[in-house]
């Protein structure tokens, strides 16, 4: 038997039913790790039976060891023992019986790398119905292998494989020539007569599957050729995807703004709760103002990343994931994008960071990137807050050009700006980036299953958890800054602005710490910041409050709101009518024009349509990305566009 | 002719896979000599194209069917 240090790996084809025979064999006993420098995510368990356990591995699904996709890869680095993996000590090859020929491809070429193998007979009872009959003991004797037929759903089968199992020998045959070639091919050297090789190879299997497949003919028109026929239809098809991404839109915009709700409430009156009842010091200042707002920021965005997985989990499972991107790669790719990019896209119109993370799925690395560079572009539900305000600032209420509103067209046109320059910079890139591996569409279209809970409720764990850890960490420290930034102040300015709102007389108790909140703020770091960036954001149309506004709103875009409401002493009850009326209102003192006209207000959503407000989404894309390079250069250039955008329309309102 | 001229519902059996960037992957995924090969349908747009070959769905675009030669019987 296997040595205890050593590991199993569950090894076959995609779609031939490992996860679901590795949630069966370890239950709840395991734990999903993002493997560095990869999308891959792999499971790993411990699998008890009899009175043995061991460590159990689900090698990610691959047509063939010689592969060029990184992801890929990983298994080949595997089975060699390659950089950091130890190679398994056992192998379970998992063989879809309905799909014979090509799942013994891989089998022939893992068979000769000598490891103790059995093999696993899975969707014998899909072949069956296809007419597909498999003679179990005539295929062990041509692969010379234990082989058994398992229905991992049912359960069927586990007790067979587990004393197949017992029976292995302990060691790996030698097997250099195999191991060296595929080292070579893997080190990226030429390998020639590969595809001489795979005909070699198919040759073979043509002669195992003669002796052992018995076949007979079958009238019987498959559940997934009917809804196929649905789904890929040209205008149901078109419909049913629709209605798809519609309801996945609405979760995460509208569903996750419940718990959403609760989680900031409940900081916020945790808050409150400790500075009223702690003394007042600096550590509970730091406390309530920066750890606890910070902490919040972090889980705000539980709700939509685990609504967001939860759906894409089901959508992929079932089958219908392939399908959505076969039906959309056509106009994605005239972008230079995947069908896989869609559901990303639209749920960047909710939240841009489970949409980055939800590119993983897109496997050609270019594409992904070029994803996950315009998903900010997409204008999220955080802008929207900020858009009703400056909307109602450009338009009055009411403003009408035959029977279409003016306030909800710019709105319409804030969000389409977002997508048009999307598009601009996704064909720019697929232009001046030149790809490494060009762009295909090779794809398996699984037949289709009802999803598994277990596996849904897997990945929202860890997405969940992954989040919080790595992308949670960046978020904290520079809501740790922001805060210190608009809480302290150089010297003592903060003070002595206070002391003096403090000193005026006829303000009720209310009023005063409202008008206190505002010279507190600026004279706070912030505040001088807002003052100093003045002279740059000036030909856009902005002075040094929307300065400060546009600073802080770094921690979260609709903290504009906020921050513009404290600056101009407005009580937040009625928070944006009451920030819009004293807005509507501010006059230059010196040459007595509006300060916040429609000129200013369509200069500011263009700036927010585009600019990388969100330190968030910068967090995210370092953590999916692996490096500060792609976050900075979004940075740069959607700020640099904003800024463009935003200058020509105020400086164009003004002429006009 | 090209698997892509294929109409839907049509079968026709692979004689050659022509040498290029995707020949390797498209023998791993059983497109080889010999096999037979159905339009089962299109995309919407007319591309993609599913084919059934061997008893599974393989999704292609035209440009990837296009290297692939078949014979109808």
């Amino acid at each position: 038997m296997l040595p205890k240090e050593s590991y199993i790996a569950l090894l076959g084809n995609p779609n031939c039913g490992k996860s679901t025979l590795f949630n069966r064999l370890t239950g709840m006993r395991q734990s999903t790790s993002n493997l560095p420098g990869t999308t891959v995510e792999q499971k790993s368990g411990i699998w008890k039976f009899g009175s043995e356990s061991r460590a159990i591995k689900d090698l990610p699904g691959i047509y063939s060891l010689y592969t060029h996709s990184e992801d890929e890869a990983v298994v080949v680095d595997h089975l060699l023992g390659n950089g950091k993996y130890a190679e398994p000590g056992y192998i379970i090859f998992l063989l879809d019986a309905s799909n014979l020929r090509r799942n013994l491809l891989l089998f022939d070429q893992v068979s000769e790398l000598g490891f103790p193998m059995v093999v696993a007979l899975t969707m014998a009872d899909t072949a069956i119905r296809r007419g597909i009959e498999i003679q179990e003991e005539k295929l062990a004797a041509q692969l010379n292998c234990k082989v058994c037929v398992i229905n991992p759903r049912k359960g069927f089968g586990i007790d067979k494989l587990e004393n197949n199992l017992l029976e292995l020998p302990s060691k790996r045959m030698d097997s250099s020539e195999a191991r060296n070639k595929l080292l070579a091919f893997r080190k990226g050297e030429k390998i020639p007569g590969i595809s001489a090789e795979t005909l070699g190879r198919y040759k073979k299997i043509e002669a195992i599957v003669k002796e052992t497949v018995v076949k007979k003919e079958t009238e019987r028109i498959s559940l997934t050729k009917r809804m196929d026929k649905i789904f890929t239809h040209p205008f149901l098809g078109f419909f049913i995807f629709a209605s798809i991404m519609l309801t996945i839109f609405q979760g995460v915009f509208t569903l996750a703004d419940y718990p959403m709700t609760w989680i900031e409430n409940g900081f916020g009156q945790l808050a409150n709760f400790l500075r009223n009842s702690l003394p007042d010091h600096f550590l509970t200042r730091l406390l309530t103002g920066g750890v606890i707002p910070g902490l919040s920021g972090v889980l705000v965005f539980l709700p939509q990343i685990a609504i967001l997985f939860f759906f894409i989990s089901l959508l992929e499972d079932s089958g219908y994931m392939v399908r959505a991107s076969f039906i959309t790669d056509k106009l994605m790719r005239k972008i230079g994008l995947n069908g896989r990019s869609v559901i990303p896209l639209i749920g960047g119109f909710a939240c841009a960071i489970p949409s980055i993370m939800a590119t993983r799925s897109i496997k050609n690395r270019s594409e992904r990137y070029a994803t996950m560079f315009v998903i900010p572009l997409m204008s999220c539900s955080a802008r929207l807050p900020v858009y009703v305000l400056l909307v109602s600032l450009a338009v009055p209420a009411g403003t009408r050009i035959g029977p279409i509103g003016v306030q909800s067209l710019v709105m319409t046109l804030a969000y389409f700006s977002g997508i048009i320059v999307a598009v601009i910079l996704a064909r720019l890139i697929k232009i001046f980036k030149k790809s490494t591996a060009p762009s295909e569409f090779i794809m398996e279209m699984p037949p289709y299953q009802i999803p598994r809970m277990q596996t849904a409720w897997s990945n929202v764990r860890y997405k969940s958890m992954s989040f919080v850890k790595e992308a949670g960490k960046v978020i904290m420290v520079i809501s740790l800054v922001l805060w210190f930034l608009a809480s302290y102040g150089p010297g003592n300015e903060m003070e002595k602005a206070e002391a003096k709102v403090r000193s005026e007389k006829n303000l009720s108790s209310a009023e005063m710490e409202t008008k206190v909140m505002a010279v507190r703020l600026e004279s706070s770091y912030a505040g001088k910041m807002g003052k100093w960036i003045e002279p740059a954001i000036s030909p856009l149309g902005y002075d040094w409050k929307t300065g400060i506004a546009l600073i802080s709103s770094f921690a979260a875009r609709e903290v504009f709101v906020g921050t513009m409401s404290t600056l101009f002493q407005s009580s937040d009850a009625q928070q944006v009518e009451g920030i819009r009326a004293k807005m509507a209102k501010a006059r230059d003192p010196e040459s007595g024009k509006l300060l916040y006209g429609a000129p200013y207000a369509y200069s500011l959503i263009l700036f927010y349509a585009f600019a990388l407000q969100c330190m968030s989404t910068l967090a995210v894309m370092r953590r999916e990305t692996g490096s500060w390079k792609l976050p900075v250069l979004q940075f740069i250039i959607f700020g640099a566009i904003a800024y463009v955008a935003a200058f020509g329309i105020f400086q164009l309102s003004l002429i006009l | 002719m090209k698997a892509s001229e294929l109409q839907i519902g049509q079968t026709a059996r692979i004689v050659e896979i022509i040498e290029g960037y995707s020949s390797k992957k498209l023998m791993e995924m059983g497109c080889i000599p010999g096999t037979p090969l159905k339009l089962e349908f299109r995309s919407p747009g007319g591309d993609p194209l599913a084919f059934n070959i061997d008893g599974y769905v393989l999704g292609l675009r035209i440009s990837e069917a296009e290297n692939i030669i078949v014979e109808m019987e």
